[in-house]
């Protein structure tokens, strides 16, 4: 019995090790072939020359590597995107009716070129948007990118059709996605049709006026609407791919894998190993425009590791770009190689306290302006988060649309003044007839160690500042999440907030407007959260939401945030996020501050790259 | 031996049901649902989502609903189109054009909308197998032979040189020593790749690499050390305290009183005896470290399972909970069946007949 199990061991191994052996000439691996195509766009009719380049040496080829973060990108359907990984690979393989410029956020021709509004006699906006005619599908065959062909034959071009399927497609119930509510919010009928009321897709405000002109119609006029229209649930979508038509074989939900991806952005899928890499290839057959150039870089590899390893690949000369993981942050600075290729960009995220401004003790301002006031936040930076992060005076991070800068509102907002600190708290204490260290508080967050080391630095300056003792509580997410948003919301919270599109009403309404997301409602009443109900605040919300003239339109959201932070201190703002990068010399690149680049508009220096 | 085989497998399927129900259970008792979100969700986003993974349905008919779709068998009458993650069976077998049978749906995942739970047993279980093994192998190459010399050469310069390595082993754990392998050999030396893994699906037999050449192994070779060689610690020790043990036996002083060489009293009797208690422990430890190890698999940046048993915890991933929970009880139960199987064989006097 011995002898035959060793055998039979023994041959299992060799028949793997020789099949093992045989298998990667079975297997070929695809070649990249790098061609260059010229496009000449008339109206209507598009001519489309094909001349393939000499075959560029891949020593020659221009590849970029960047790090994802750990884990798998949890989708690249931009009907379902979610996250920044997400919207980083759609918003490169798909373009919007608009788009953002990554730095400024100012709204730019996307796939429309123009668009015009009107508003209509009852409140709403209609925006036509006339969109271009020389775009087509791509996809990436497994050795070159090719136009995706109607069943004529002709290249399907990019029309108004493929973005309203792609804006129903979102809307539709069945497809569940999270941020249709976005769409919901903002679109006449949307909200309806998302949530099952209706099955008449005609009660949309979204019409084909012809195959290149679209008309969206939006619940009230905003200068955020044609923002709103750019964002990757209303990108075009493939629909002979999604749902088959009579020459494309149905992917359902798996027309984004690899091989099957169609889409039609300056660069396009060319392989997703789940959990490990996701590459993109340039789509030769995009047309430049002024605002979205046609990509230098061939290909572009993001890794999904986590902050540490990231940082070796970067050393070893692996990866081109990456963000420095807090432990290394002191190395970095002191290194004379490492320090040059450092860079600190803005990033559109608050990180914030908030309170139940019905609770006991923290239902009077005074106290909530006092701890508010307490706390050092340029100290908590530089002792504790160490990442160069940026002093919060208000909720809306400077920089989005309609947001107020330190240049223009220097004194807008709340910062750390121990003297009136101290003031509010005693008066508060005087008419309680209490002293500071009686008072019961709780702080509560998300179990993490980054969380709780903020948390043990705010609570020891309440402390030595005030004499107040405050109990720190933390739960695991989730739960903490239902906590926090419920009827048992403690009385200090914490919570970050990032931008989905860059514009105050992003922020300060979708957040602390009524039913926001940090100031839930339940039956017309404010139901956990910061259990904020400011009538004349939530009105200054729509005002300056409404607003047309940019100028004035600061002012307004300056007041709010003033009222949001000073006035009622309803959060304690704590700080702005900032990203600490390296980047190799060799790299030219933009740093975006909407959180996904725009590698299109990247370079490398093959000369100087070792 | 084989009625007593049968009889175990009956009682591995009631254990798994048995398992299945308490995780089910526990993970919907839990507070907070996978689908809230720092940004808070309308109730009509909510319900679309809920309706979407039938999460709108009462507890026992979701169970039941699971328990159909993974443990019983399906019939199809026409190929299986796989538009839909939910449709997705880990074993389709074609019949006839006409009939299908198909088992084993896990369900999709939550958090990637493209991908079912299978797809997560296709493509990452895989690569945890094979960074298992190869750890596993490792473990015992280097433990079981430091746990021999150090028993026989009890209490000499090779005992403790031996257990030193061994405390070494168990007390620098993968997160440490993961970063320093990679800063030596991957970021200084440059020999080794920092981070990754050497292959990629499409697998042969569903798990082994297509690419065995230095390809494989530049990347292989440093986590499963790092992982190996915790393991070969334990191994190590217990290896040593059992053949000390074991040589301490009344059999062996017989042996050795009716003359047998030395070496045949070691291989032959001491040797044999002293690896049940190292065969026990090997079982659990198989099915530790195939199934996925989260620390080194992070460190390392290797696609693999390690990180589903934590992140779909976190996230409320319910059916991710479910597969991983599953796939380890059944790693688990198998590799102790195998573990008793060896029993036999290693000690005469163990029968199940």
């Amino acid at each position: 019995m011995r002898s035959k199990f060793f055998v039979l061991a023994g041959l299992l191994i060799a028949v793997s090790m020789i099949l093992g052996a045989c298998q990667p000439a079975a297997v070929p691996t695809p070649e990249t072939i790098i061609q260059t195509i010229i496009v000449e766009g008339e109206v209507q009719e598009v001519v489309v020359t094909a001349t393939p380049a000499p075959v560029v040496k891949p020593e020659q080829m221009k590849v970029l590597t960047l790090n994802m973060g750990p884990g798998d990108i949890p989708t690249i359907d931009p009907s379902l995107g979610t996250d920044t990984s997400s919207i980083q690979i759609v918003a490169e393989t798909f373009i919007g009716l608009t788009r953002q410029d990554e730095v400024t956020n100012l709204v730019e021709p996307g796939m429309a070129t123009t668009w015009d509004s009107v508003v209509n006699e009852d409140g709403t906006e209609t925006i036509t948007f006339h969109l271009r005619n020389d775009v087509t599908w791509v996809r990436y065959n497994g050795s070159t990118v090719e136009q995706v062909l109607d069943c004529d034959g002709n290249p399907r071009i990019v029309n108004a059709n493929d973005f309203y399927y792609g804006i129903m497609r979102t809307l539709a119930p069945a497809t569940a996605s999270q941020y249709a509510y976005v769409l919901g919010m903002s679109m006449v009928g949307a909200n309806d049709y998302n949530s099952g009321e209706t099955d008449d897709p005609s009660t949309v405000g979204a019409e084909v006026i012809d195959d290149f002109t679209i008309a969206l119609t939006f619940i009230e006029q905003a200068a955020y609407n044609p923002a709103i229209a750019g964002m990757w649930i209303a990108y075009a979508e493939p629909s002979w791919l999604i749902d088959g038509d009579d020459c494309t074989d149905a992917r359902g939900d798996k027309w984004t894998e690899t091989g099957f991806f169609q889409g039609y952005g300056p660069y396009t899928l060319k392989e997703w190993v789940h959990d490990s890499t996701i590459t993109l290839v340039k789509n030769p057959f995009w047309v430049a425009t002024d605002n979205i150039p046609a990509p230098k870089i061939e290909e572009v590899t993001w890794t999904m590791l986590d902050a540490s390893p990231a940082m070796a690949e970067y050393e070893a000369g692996n990866i081109d770009t990456v963000a420095i993981p807090l432990a290394d942050m002191d190395r970095v600075k002191a290194d004379p190689v490492l320090s040059a290729q450092y860079v600190v960009a803005p990033d559109f995220c608050t990180y914030f306290y908030g309170f139940n401004t019905q609770a006991p003790v923290v239902n009077d301002v005074r106290v909530r302006r006092a701890l508010s006031m307490a706390v050092d936040r340029q100290s908590l930076i530089d002792n504790v988060l160490k990442g160069n992060q940026e002093p919060a005076r208000w909720f809306s991070r400077p920089g989005l649309a309609g947001a107020p800068t330190m240049e223009d509102h220097p004194d807008l907002g709340i910062g750390y003044d121990v003297t009136a600190a101290k003031a509010e708290l005693q008066s508060y204490l005087d008419e309680v007839g209490k002293t500071a260290a009686e008072l019961d508080l709780t702080l509560m967050f998300n179990t993490s160690e980054g969380h709780r080391k903020i948390a043990e630095a705010i609570q020891q300056m309440w402390k030595d500042n005030l004499g107040v003792d405050v109990k720190l509580v933390n739960q695991e997410w989730a739960v903490y999440l239902k906590t926090i948003k419920g009827a048992d919301t403690p009385q200090i919270w914490r919570l970050g907030w990032c931008l989905d599109y860059p514009d105050a009403n992003n922020f300060i309404r979708e957040n602390f407007g009524p039913n926001g997301s940090a100031n839930p409602w339940k039956d017309g009443k404010p139901f956990g959260g910061a259990m904020y109900n400011n009538p004349d605040f939530f009105a200054g919300l729509l005002d300056a939401a409404r607003e047309q003239d940019p100028k004035v339109r600061v002012d307004k959201y300056a007041a709010l945030e003033e009222t949001l932070v000073s006035t009622d201190a309803v959060i304690i703002p704590i700080y702005w996020y900032t990203r600490n990068t390296l980047t190799k010399p060799y790299v030219t690149r933009t740093f975006s501050t909407g959180g996904h680049e725009y590698i299109e508009k990247w370079d490398i220096d093959m000369d100087a790259k070792p | 031996m084989g009625r007593y085989i049968i009889r175990r497998i009956l009682y591995m399927l009631v254990v798994i049901l048995v398992v299945s129900f308490i995780t089910f259970g526990l993970m919907h008792s839990v507070p907070g649902g996978p689908f809230d979100k720092e940004k808070s969700l309308p109730a009509e986003i909510i319900a679309n989502l809920e309706k979407r993974y039938h999460l709108d349905q009462p507890l026992w008919k979701q169970y039941l609903s699971y328990l159909n779709d993974v443990f019983v068998p399906h019939i199809a009458h026409e190929k299986p189109k796989g538009l839909d993650v939910a449709d997705d069976y880990l074993i389709d077998i074609k019949i006839t054009d006409t009939f299908w049978i198909r088992w084993m749906n896990f369900g999709p995942t939550f958090s990637s909308r493209s991908r079912s739970v299978n797809d997560i047993f296709r493509q990452q279980l895989p690569v945890s197998v094979q960074l298992g093994t190869l750890a596993l192998i490792i473990a015992i190459i280097i433990g079981v032979p430091l746990g021999i010399i150090s028993a026989l050469k009890q209490n000499t310069i090779y005992d403790y040189l031996g257990m030193s390595i061994a405390i070494f082993g168990v007390s620098v754990p993968v997160i440490v020593l993961g970063p320093l392998m990679i800063w030596i050999f991957g970021v200084t030396l440059k020999w080794l790749p920092p981070t990754g893994w050497g292959s990629k699906p499409p697998y042969i037999f569903g798990f082994l690499p297509t690419n065995l050449g230095w390809d494989y192994w530049k990347y292989a070779l440093m986590p499963s050390v790092a992982l190996g060689l915790g393991s070969s610690a334990i191994l190590a020790r217990l290896t040593r305290a059992s053949l000390l043990q074991v040589i301490r036996e009344d059999y062996i002083r017989t042996a050795r009183a009716k003359g047998v060489k030395e070496r045949n009293v070691i291989v032959g009797h001491a040797l044999k005896n002293s690896l049940i208690p190292v065969v026990t422990i090997l079982g659990p430890m198989m099915a530790g470290l195939v199934t996925g190890t989260f620390v080194t698999e992070l460190t390392f940046g290797i696609p693999g399972m390690g990180k589903y048993f934590v992140t779909s915890i976190t996230n409320r991933d319910y059916p991710v909970i479910m597969g991983t929970i599953l796939l380890y009880a059944v790693f688990l139960v198998v590799a102790n069946l195998l573990v008793d199987i060896m029993y036999a064989y290693l000690d005469p006097r163990i029968r199940y007949d």
